[in-house]
């Protein structure tokens, strides 16, 4: 402290309430910071006055059944049923309806969100109506002559105004506008011939759109066909993606199809260039190491070198897959004993470990050991660590293990897993 | 007892395997014996025979009892278990005179050699590794805790656990040269001699 601070400072407090924001600090940790680290409750915790609102907001989203609705539930419901869904209601709190209401996330989910006490005319199909709704009497006869013919006209320009919604053309017309004209005209009279309303006449005006509406027909009109660009456009980049024929030939080879190949975890591990020299000059080219694996005990390593970036990387990665080999893991986790495998002057030793060690190994071995599925290991390369071949020993130790089946086949002696008597053979 | 004869044993049974021999010969000892007669005990080697410096007839290539002989010993075993105990002196066998391979054993005990049977499974030889623990210029001595950490895949003593998969260990013991898991199980220690997987 300075001694040529005023007093002033000295003895008065800073004012509390104006608190300094802390400059942004870089967290020095990987591990998140512990305020986002501490656990929240699933639902806050709800105050007093907001609970009120809440009790508003409940009653307003969610009212009780009142007298009116409960005399329409039993047109509809036999008193049984009634009793039920009174007790379904009574069973659950509206205030809960509206803190803890969720999204579905059950297998049995609609796939688009609905309100479904509303009707939408797209998605919707419309409700079927039964004579019980058209109001008045149900009267109704054959239609004499006079009748029908003042129906049909009626009913073809009702078609005709559908057709040509600007009007009629009028005038002089061309040849094929005429012809047009023509056409739409029979259309509508011969639709006009086909409607009930033709051969039928009520004195009741409601039985007679009765027959007009397709809620009324026996057989349930086709939803409106969603004609929407984005629609379009999907539809197209699923008819158009490229296919690759490499990958193609892939598939055949493997006899699989695009959605197993999407399964598969690919990863380059190693990119650098390369030339050859020759008497024209240096041919500089790309050379890559991809690994692949199922991640469910299946792994392959591929190399790929070409003038092409893309085109070499393309090849790694088809190799590899096809290079892919049944990897044995112990419990499906990790090896069958320690392996040692030598490429080189790269020495690679893994080593067995018990359940939730993890992988402790090098980036390499640990990408592989992803890509095969397995999770507990550990591993030196107390040698050479070239990355081709600390990759390549990698993948030639774990496909290449000597299994206790077969070394007791060999021996002529009985092995017996000790963990899966211990446990019961419960063991994963 | 010098460890560099079974050295030398062990690097010639992983050179043997190597070259995919059938039958392979080495010095004999008292030691060399129990180890193999151990070693075949464990399934490693199919044979273990004494014999001079050429090799004794291969088992498979020697007369064999005819298939007719060997089914009637069966079904009469079948009924008389007993029988399968040897007979007493004097008295002939109801299963038929036991066979008895010739097998010429030099007399000079410089010439002789054991001739073992190596093994093979799936292209692959069953004896692949063998290699010393004590050294000739360091013994090694286990307890018999320091044996069960070993077979139970820890570092005890300075010996690494048997980590590969069906690796077995030899240990010379007041009661002879026994494998590690059954010094465990009788619990009595005594000096590594060697691991083979």
């Amino acid at each position: 402290m300075s001694v040529c601070r005023p007093a002033r400072c000295l003895f008065s407090k800073a004012p509390a309430s104006i608190a300094k924001p802390s400059p942004p600090s870089r967290s020095f940790h990987a591990s998140a910071a512990r305020p986002v680290r501490k656990r929240k409750p699933h639902y806050a915790s709800i105050k007093a006055e907001d609970l009120k609102l809440l009790n508003q907001a409940a009653e307003t989203h969610f009212p009780k059944y009142d007298t009116s609705e409960t005399t329409l539930l039993g047109k509809r419901y036999t008193p049984s049923q009634l009793a039920a869904i009174k007790a379904a209601e009574s069973a659950i709190d509206a205030r809960d309806i509206v803190t803890q209401g969720q999204q579905r996330t059950d297998p049995f989910r609609l796939p688009y969100e609905d309100d479904m006490s509303e009707m939408d005319p797209v998605t919707d199909h419309a409700p079927k109506l039964s004579a019980a709704d058209i109001p008045g009497p149900i009267t109704f006869r054959r239609a004499n002559a006079a009748e029908r013919d003042a129906a049909i006209a009626q009913i073809a320009s009702e078609n005709m105004a559908k057709m040509w919604p600007d009007g009629v053309p009028e005038g002089k017309l061309g040849p094929k506008e005429a012809d047009h004209l023509e056409e739409t005209i029979e259309a509508a009279m011969f639709q006009a011939t086909l409607d009930p309303r033709s051969a039928f006449y009520s004195k009741n005006p409601a039985v007679m759109e009765a027959m007009a509406d397709p809620r009324h027909s026996a057989v349930l009109p086709d939803l409106p066909r969603l004609e929407n660009r984005m629609a379009r456009q999907a539809r197209r980049m699923a008819n158009e993606e490229q296919e690759d024929p490499r990958q193609k030939r892939l598939l055949q080879y493997m006899g699989w199809n695009k959605r197993k190949l999407s399964q598969i975890r690919v990863k380059t591990l190693v990119v650098h260039g390369v030339t050859n020299q020759t008497r024209m000059g240096k041919i500089r080219s790309m050379y890559y190491l991809t690994i692949a694996g199922n991640q469910d005990g299946l792994l392959g390593v591929g190399e790929g070198k070409s003038v092409e970036p893309e085109e070499g990387r393309k090849q790694s990665i088809m190799a590899a897959i096809r290079n892919m080999k049944p990897v044995p893991r112990y419990e499906n986790r990790t090896i069958y004993g320690s392996l040692e495998k030598k490429v080189g002057a790269t020495k690679v030793q893994l080593f067995s470990r018990p359940p939730g060690f993890g992988l402790r190994v090098q980036h390499l071995i640990f990408e592989i050991a992803r890509a095969a599925g397995l999770h507990d290991l550990s591993a030196k390369t107390p040698r050479s660590r070239n990355k081709m071949n600390v990759i390549k020993a990698t993948w030639e130790a774990l496909t290449s293990q000597k299994l206790p089946d077969e070394i007791a086949r060999g021996r002529g002696k009985k092995l017996v897993d000790v963990r899966k008597v211990y446990y019961g053979g419960s063991v994963h | 007892m010098s460890l560099v004869n079974l050295a030398h044993v062990c690097s010639h049974m992983q050179n043997a395997s190597k070259a995919r021999l059938g039958l392979t010969s080495i010095p004999v000892s008292k030691l060399h014996v129990n180890l193999m007669l151990g070693l075949q005990r464990e399934g490693f080697l199919s044979s273990v025979t004494l014999g001079g410096p050429t090799p004794p007839k291969p088992f498979v290539l020697q007369e064999q009892p005819d298939p007719a002989a060997l089914e009637n010993m069966a079904q009469k075993l079948q009924e008389q278990p007993w029988h399968a105990y040897s007979a007493p002196e004097n008295k002939k066998s109801p299963l038929g005179q036991e066979r008895v391979y010739e097998v010429n054993v030099p007399e000079n005990p410089a010439r002789r050699r054991l001739w073992l049977g190596l093994k093979y499974w799936n292209n692959e030889p069953v004896l692949k590794n063998m290699k010393l623990i004590s050294k000739p210029t360091r013994r090694i001595w286990l307890t018999s805790e320091d044996l069960s950490k070993i077979t139970r895949t820890r570092e005890s003593s300075f010996v690494k656990g048997l980590t590969h998969p069906g690796e077995c260990m030899f240990v010379t013991t007041d009661r002879g040269i026994l494998e590690a898991r059954d010094c465990v199980e009788r619990r009595i220690g005594g000096m590594a001699l060697c691991r083979m997987w």
